[in-house]
């Protein structure tokens, strides 16, 4: 089959002054509310108030700024992630904390109450 | 099983914006009798506002003509499917696609501008998609999901549901019911899957769940071109076009989504690119299958009569529909161009069955998961799919891609 020759668009067909229509309108207000729940460090890079977005070149800036800090937050919520954790503590540190551990239960042992006084300890709960 | 299905790994979706299948492809039905289109001579008008008579003509320009943009906000559809003087509440009106001209002439007041409703394009001046459809298969009965705007209508191909809106607000999905690109990636085994929006510029029309919460599922149109080259095109694909006029990387970037005013060449380029991009690699050509739909048909013309269909299990109430009356998303929108593209498709294939955007979940979640349990909407249960699942059991009447042999007499665009 023959090559089919695809003409292309006049170059006066580009216009990004022309006024948005209401499909570009509703992409940036789902864009403006996407950006309010980013984190602050990521919406104060976008510096484009919506309202002032009147033509297809405005808003394409604006869903731009917006698209790109969407992935910029994802991007280093995902680094922070993927971060390696902080290296163990030494071993003679566990051990320590481990006979910490040891020392605080003999010593509860030793202070745990009868079963009679557990009993009374229980009824004043109920009566409160 | 057939090679084709045998043979075929990737499935592409290209969806376009804004336009109807008679606007866009009407003119083939002189070419091809079986392509339910018009021709001079057929029957079917509109009344204009003094009750005359209006024919379709050939007489589409690329941009300059549907200024305003012609209105498909429910309302209006309603009223372009069922006429002037039609109750929303009557349960016994029947569609007769008579108030196209109505509601144009709703806009402006202006008579002779609102016959532009009725314009088509001939079919030499959109060489790309008339030739894809003479060259593959086109779907006489593909409808817009819902008589509505764009958002709603495209949350059907990524969920198969637009969980009870007809507007241009947010989709936000309850958990239960999962875009098509969730069942892919948290498959097992995993399956891939990424929107190819134009650029970060134009970016996607999913913003309110895919875009703010996986943004990693997203790429842009420069990385599908990449990934067509390098052999790395996941299982599925959804390409969204460049949505507006605006500065790229490399200089002025035409809007290509041929949503009315924009650049009907400009969309006929960009078609012919993705085509091209995919037919230019041959392990990929032989091995992937290309949708091409448009979201809804815009407010223009069309003479077939949407069906009813399965109501969904959300509904719009009268204040969202705009006309005092429940929608159940149980009837279609307007007809729109949908065309399957693959070198295993016998040229001047036509398509009869019923489908809609909610095929396209269907589809992929058939072919790629086979039987998946999880919740999916009516509306997806019970959609037609285009391409049959790979097994022993294909039926041949309603496989597509049915050659034996891979053709090598497609078409070639200069792009």
């Amino acid at each position: 089959m023959a090559l089919i020759h695809v003409p292309n668009p006049p170059k006066n067909a580009y216009d990004p002054d022309r006024p948005m229509g209401s499909l570009l309108k509703s992409q940036v207000e789902h864009m403006r509310e996407a950006e309010s729940k980013l984190p602050l460090r990521y919406r104060q890079q976008i510096e484009i108030y919506i309202k002032a977005v009147r033509t297809e070149g405005e808003a394409a800036r604006y869903i731009q700024a917006v698209t790109r800090a969407i992935h910029l937050a994802h991007e280093d919520a995902e680094r922070e992630r993927r971060a390696p954790k902080p290296a163990a503590k030494p071993v003679i540190e566990i051990a320590a904390v481990a006979d910490q551990a040891a020392e605080r239960k003999q010593n509860r042992a030793r202070k745990r109450p009868t079963s009679k006084s557990k009993k009374s300890l229980g009824a004043k709960r109920r009566k409160k | 099983m057939p090679t084709g299905l045998d043979k075929l790994q990737h499935i592409v979706v290209l969806m376009m914006e804004n336009r109807s299948f008679d606007h866009m492809l009407g003119s083939l039905k002189a070419v091809n009798p079986k392509i339910d289109g018009y021709v001079d001579g057929d029957p079917f008008t509109n009344p204009d506002a003094n009750n005359n008579p209006v024919k379709p003509q050939p007489s589409a320009k690329f941009q300059g003509q549907l200024q305003p943009d012609p209105d498909h906000h429910f309302p209006a559809v309603d009223l372009q499917i069922f006429g002037k003087g039609s109750d929303p509440h009557s349960n016994d009106r029947k569609p007769n696609m008579q108030g196209f001209v109505a509601s144009y002439f709703n806009q402006q007041r202006n008579l002779a501008h609102s016959q532009m409703i009725m314009y088509y394009f001939p079919k030499e001046n959109l060489p790309v998609l008339t030739t894809l459809a003479l060259e593959f298969a086109v779907f006489n009965r593909w409808f817009a999901s819902i008589p509505g705007p764009t958002i709603c209508n495209r949350a059907f191909a990524h969920y198969g549901t637009s969980f009870g809106r007809v507007d241009l607000n947010p989709i936000y999905p309850p958990e239960t019911i999962k875009s098509v690109y969730s069942r892919l990636i948290n498959s097992d085994p995993k399956r891939t899957a990424k929107v190819y929006y134009y650029d970060t510029t134009s970016s996607t029309m999913e913003v309110a769940n895919l875009l703010q919460n996986q943004p990693e599922l997203f790429g842009t149109y420069q990385q599908f071109l990449e990934d067509c080259d390098n052999g790395d095109l996941p299982d599925y694909s959804f390409i969204e076009p460049n949505y507006s006029d605006h500065q790229g990387d490399s200089g002025a970037l035409i809007a290509n989504d041929q949503h009315p005013d924009h650049n009907v060449q400009a969309g006929e380029k960009f078609i012919a690119e993705v085509y091209q991009a995919i037919k230019n690699n041959p392990q990929l050509w032989e091995s992937t299958a290309l949708l091409i739909t448009y979201d809804e048909h815009g407010g223009i013309f069309d003479h077939v009569p949407p069906p009813s269909c399965v109501a969904d299990k959300f509904k719009a109430d009268g204040n969202a529909t705009e006309v005092g009356v429940d929608f159940h998303f149980d009837r279609l929108g307007v007809r729109v161009p949908t065309i399957l593209v693959s070198p295993w498709i016998p040229a001047n294939t036509v398509d009869n069955r019923v489908f809609d955007h909610a095929s396209i979940p269907a589809t992929i979640t058939k072919f790629f998961l086979g039987d998946y349990s999880a919740d999916r909407s009516p509306r997806e249960i019970n959609a037609d799919i285009f391409i049959e699942p790979q097994g022993p059991a294909v039926d041949p009447a309603r496989n597509l891609l049915s050659l034996d042999v891979m053709r090598t007499d497609c078409p070639d665009f200069d792009v």
